[in-house]
């Protein structure tokens, strides 16, 4: 019933793409296309003529800038930039200043054009980030990206110098994926930002960051960042192989790249894990993975992804062992809950209450005595409040969110059971199961489960325990059947792989995971190398017993402590 | 053909179980027992070894054409038309098989948990999920099996260790059995029980390492068939060889006077049936695929995806041709006979002819079979 493939939705972009070609006859009066019919014109070396250009393009914005001067006082310039993208008073100091005044010897002398250039560039500009151009459809572009261009007469080329400045918010934690052990920054909405969290944790050479332009409109940034002699190069070609596939007017987040290049699109799992935390991203980088970057969104997917990864988060690693091993285990238990919890509830109920224990079922049966309905659309019911009353928490403003969702849960639920319309233990079971769809960390895939769920439920409602088989079964053949990227989705449980298993829900220690998962098949395996200092015994140098340390019993040592002898006994 | 090698040894094994173990282990104790009384554990390892060496003659000619399933290299063996013929044969008796599990399975359970739910609606359900997992590939088919294979194992021998308490190994004595006038009959009945295990043919030429596949056969056979001794013996020794032989489900029964300690579930029959829907899931998804993977082989399809719902409505009639569980009972006997005759007698055959005419298949690579995985 899954059986939409990767194939099939190339196929929809070649299709779209040729629509795009054949079907828009683009109108040439728009901006957009203009650049595109001028797109090798070279600058005259007039100022007037290229201010023209530019102006008749950019002119009818408010927020376009351009401010006309002469450089030295003598070469008739003019600087253009948009306002709300840049900097102003640095444009003031840093560019317009030193343009304008320059140095004495300069007034006096004349230089030829390319002289100048370098004039400008090595003696009077405070600026590191500057270019030259001469292509004037390159110059409207930079304006667009908030860089500030300056045209002086008689030059063949214009300056691009960046003072951009774009407001954006503070790092702080992020909010879908919390710790309480372990880093608290999360990735921001800027990608330049967004990569030096990462660049700053990997300060190694091999890391690269590919970056390329996707959507017509919105030419939004997409960097591409591996660890080269770790990430299989075969897998970083066909990223972006995908990448390159994706043609659309607007893209706005990671979300968009991920419907875009995931392997299956009508599966209710991601096959694409996306992720706010830095740290996350480059334990992610140093197995072999790739992280995908989108400017404006605040997340960074991971490719490839398979199953086990939406159970696990980093908080496992920086935590003990025992700890991460045990947190882990509540969470497939948790995930596991929030799948088939209810469609139990309703298959014992309905079809086989021999099995649970006589006087569980007769209280349960009591509870159930006053309600009018099956219990699958008890359940189903309660189940459909339960979503509604969640989304609701997430759309409310914060100020009555709190108020609305005690008011929902405790008293929604309450009154339900008094008005006979559910039962207690109906109750009970959706809020276990609501708080066991919470405990996965990742939320696309608890998003996966959480609607598997109602089919299971109907499933259990019309075959009972048989019918509750039949759908997992169906569930997790599919799952057995997804990749991502090539790399089967249940890996490392099937295909079995030792080492992965040993590391799926239970936590391995770190010096025994030599390897790097072996399913995303790394040039470089190895991840830890001397596992023998681990094996030393320590030396309890601080053991009570241990009298015969050198450094106490040594005689040069006696002698120092007479001279601090008072002090000492003092101290204790 | 070429064939991208992807199944590794534990996969072929958890192929090889859980295609074994299915539906049949429900009423494997009242055959063994019918066959030998208390000899029940002695006539089902009679029974294994035979299976065994057919599957053993499966393996020698796999090895001896690595790169071809049975349908392929048979029509190289024998002429092509007298291939397809006997092919034909094995589909139908495929086809046959499936039609029969599903029936059987479909009774057990309007029989146990589903008791107002009409006969035809289980049975489709179990077809359907058997015909829409079959439009996988054979990897997938792969996963499939060794994902499932604990999940058969573990209530088999959770309710053989639970039912000891209550075992008398007075009854299991003489070990040799007596009465044994039927212990023939009922022997080959057992026997046809393994003979899923024939699927393996389909699975030799996608396997990683096909000169090493007698080692998933051994330990295929020896973990199903141990299982299938254990399962006798508990239940023989729970009931008495004379009880147990005139039980329509030993194993059922044995599973319902069972209880988990501590009383968390009362009873254990409709929590076991549950579970048990994937052992015989994985026995009909093993024959549903060689039926359609095999005629597709025939038929010279690239891919067997469309057949999986062209032969659902045969098998869904056929199924519901029997009028009541004596008569399918009957039937599963003599087909599984005629079965037997197919799953070992013509590989048999087909190797004595492969070794007269000294055909081989061509060599296998096998210093670069994990280039071509995944």
């Amino acid at each position: 019933m899954f059986r939409f493939r990767w194939m099939t939705s190339s196929t929809n972009y070649a299709n779209r793409r040729k629509d795009n070609n054949s079907s828009a006859p683009r109108m040439s009066g728009l901006p957009d296309n203009i650049l595109d019919e001028h797109k090798d014109d070279v600058l005259s070396g007039s100022v007037v003529q290229t201010t023209n250009f530019i102006y008749n393009l950019l002119g009818k914005s408010d927020d376009f800038v351009m401010r006309k001067f002469q450089v030295f006082g003598q070469y008739p310039a003019a600087l253009c930039y948009l306002s709300s993208l840049s900097a102003e008073s640095k444009i003031n100091t840093e560019i317009l200043k030193p343009l304008m005044s320059g140095s004495d010897q300069v007034t006096t002398a004349s230089y030829n054009s390319t002289e100048l250039k370098t004039y400008i560039a090595e003696q009077v500009l405070f600026q590191s980030e500057l270019r030259y151009e001469s292509r004037i459809v390159q110059l409207v572009e930079s304006i667009l990206r908030g860089h500030i261009i300056v045209v002086i007469e008689q030059l063949s080329e214009a300056f691009i110098l960046g003072a951009r400045q774009i407001d954006k918010r503070s790092i702080d934690q992020p909010q879908t994926e919390q710790v309480i052990q372990g880093p608290r920054e999360g990735f921001i909405e800027a990608l330049e930002t967004n990569l030096a969290l990462m660049r700053y944790r990997l300060p190694t050479p091999d890391f690269r960051i590919r970056t390329m332009q996707l959507g017509r409109l919105t030419k939004s940034k997409v960097a591409i960042c591996y660890i080269e002699g770790i990430v299989n190069p075969l897998l970083v070609d066909e990223v972006e192989q995908r990448l390159s596939k994706i043609d659309i007017d607007v893209l706005l987040d990671a979300g968009y790249i991920e419907q875009y290049i995931q392997d299956n699109h009508l599966s209710p799992f991601p096959q694409v894990q996306n992720t706010e935390r830095p740290d996350k991203a480059v334990a992610s980088l140093a197995e072999g993975r790739i992280i995908i970057l989108v400017d404006g969104s605040p997340f960074g997917l991971i490719v490839p992804s398979v199953f086990s990864q939406f159970f696990q988060t980093t908080e496992d690693y920086t935590s003990r062992q025992l700890q991460g091993s045990f947190v882990r285990m509540a969470r497939v238990v948790a995930l596991v809950l929030s799948l088939i919890f209810p469609a139990l509830y309703v298959s014992v109920i309905s079809f086989n209450p021999e099995l649970i224990p006589t006087e569980f079922a007769v209280a349960v049966a009591g509870g159930r005595a006053g309600v009018p309905f099956p219990s699958v659309i008890e359940v189903l019911i309660m189940e459909v409040a339960m979503e509604v009353l969640r989304e609701a928490t997430i759309r409310l403003p914060q100020q009555v969110g709190g108020a609305l969702s005690i008011v929902g849960v405790l008293v929604i639920g309450q009154a339900a059971v008094s008005a006979g319309f559910a039962s207690p233990i109906t109750v009970v079971v959706i809020a276990l199961t609501t708080i066991g769809s919470f405990a996965t960390p990742a939320y696309t895939a608890a998003f996966a489960l959480r609607m598997l769920r109602f089919p299971l439920i109907i499933l259990a409602g019309t075959f009972g325990l048989y019918g509750i088989m039949i759908g997992l079964i169906l569930i997790c053949n599919h799952l057995l059947s997804l990749k991502s990227f090539g790399v089967p989705y249940m890996t490392p449980i099937v295909p079995a792989d030792a080492e992965g298993m040993r590391d799926t829900v239970l936590r391995q220690s770190l010096w025994s995971m030599k390897r790097r998962p072996s399913f995303l098949r790394t040039p470089d395996q190895i991840r830890v190398n001397k596992s023998s200092e681990m094996q030393q015994e320590p030396r309890n140098i601080l053991d009570p017993m241990n009298t015969q340390d050198e450094r106490l019993v040594d005689p040069d040592a006696n002698t120092a402590t007479d001279h601090t002898d008072p002090s000492n006994s003092g101290h204790h | 053909m070429q064939t991208p090698r992807q199944i590794t040894l534990i996969q072929a094994t958890a192929v090889i179980i859980s295609t074994i173990i299915g539906v049949g282990v429900l009423t494997l104790p009242k055959l063994a027992a019918k066959a030998a009384h208390s000899g029940a554990p002695l006539a089902t390892i009679i029974a294994l070894t035979l299976a065994s060496l057919g599957l053993f003659v499966v393996t020698k000619l796999g090895s001896r054409f690595p790169r071809q399933s049975i349908v392929q290299y048979s029509e190289r063996i024998i002429s092509r038309w007298l291939a397809v013929l006997v092919n034909i044969a094995m589909i139908s008796f495929f086809i046959f098989l499936t039609a029969l599990t599903a029936r059987e399975f479909g009774g057990v359970v309007i029989a146990t948990v589903l008791m107002d739910t009409p006969l035809e609606v289980t049975v489709l359900v179990m077809l359907l999920l058997a015909a829409f997992s079959a439009r996988h590939d054979i990897r997938t088919f792969a996963y499939i099996h060794l994902f499932y294979t604990p999940i058969i194992l573990a209530p088999v021998l959770l309710i053989i260790i639970f039912s000891l308490k209550n075992a008398n190994p007075l009854y299991l004595l003489p070990v040799y059995g007596y009465e044994r006038e039927q212990m023939l009959p009922n022997i080959w009945t057992i026997a046809a029980l393994f003979q899923g295990a024939f699927v393996y043919t389909m699975i030799i030429p996608y396997m990683k390492k096909p000169n090493k596949a007698w080692r998933s056969a051994l330990w295929g056979m020896m973990i199903a068939g141990g299982l299938y001794v254990l399962i006798v013996t508990a239940a023989v020794s729970v009931f008495g060889p004379k009880e147990t032989a005139v039980l329509l489900w030993p194993t059922l029964e044995l599973a319902k006077a069972t209880a988990l300690p501590a009383n968390v579930l009362e009873r254990l029959d409709a929590a076991f049936i549950a579970v048990w829907v994937t052992a015989v899931f994985t026995t009909l998804l093993s024959s549903y695929y060689m039926a359609i993977h095999s005629l597709s082989e025939v038929l010279r399809f690239r891919d067997h995806r469309m057949l999986s719902f062209f032969v659902l409505p045969i098998i869904f009639v056929l199924a519901m041709i029997m009028q009541n569980i004596i008569k399918l009972y009957e039937l599963i006997e003599i087909v599984g006979r005629i079965g037997l005759c197919l799953t070992i007698g013509y590989p048999i055959c087909l190797l004595i002819v492969a070794a007269i005419r000294n055909i081989r298949g061509e060599a296998d690579d096998t210093n670069q079979p994990r280039k071509t995985g995944t």
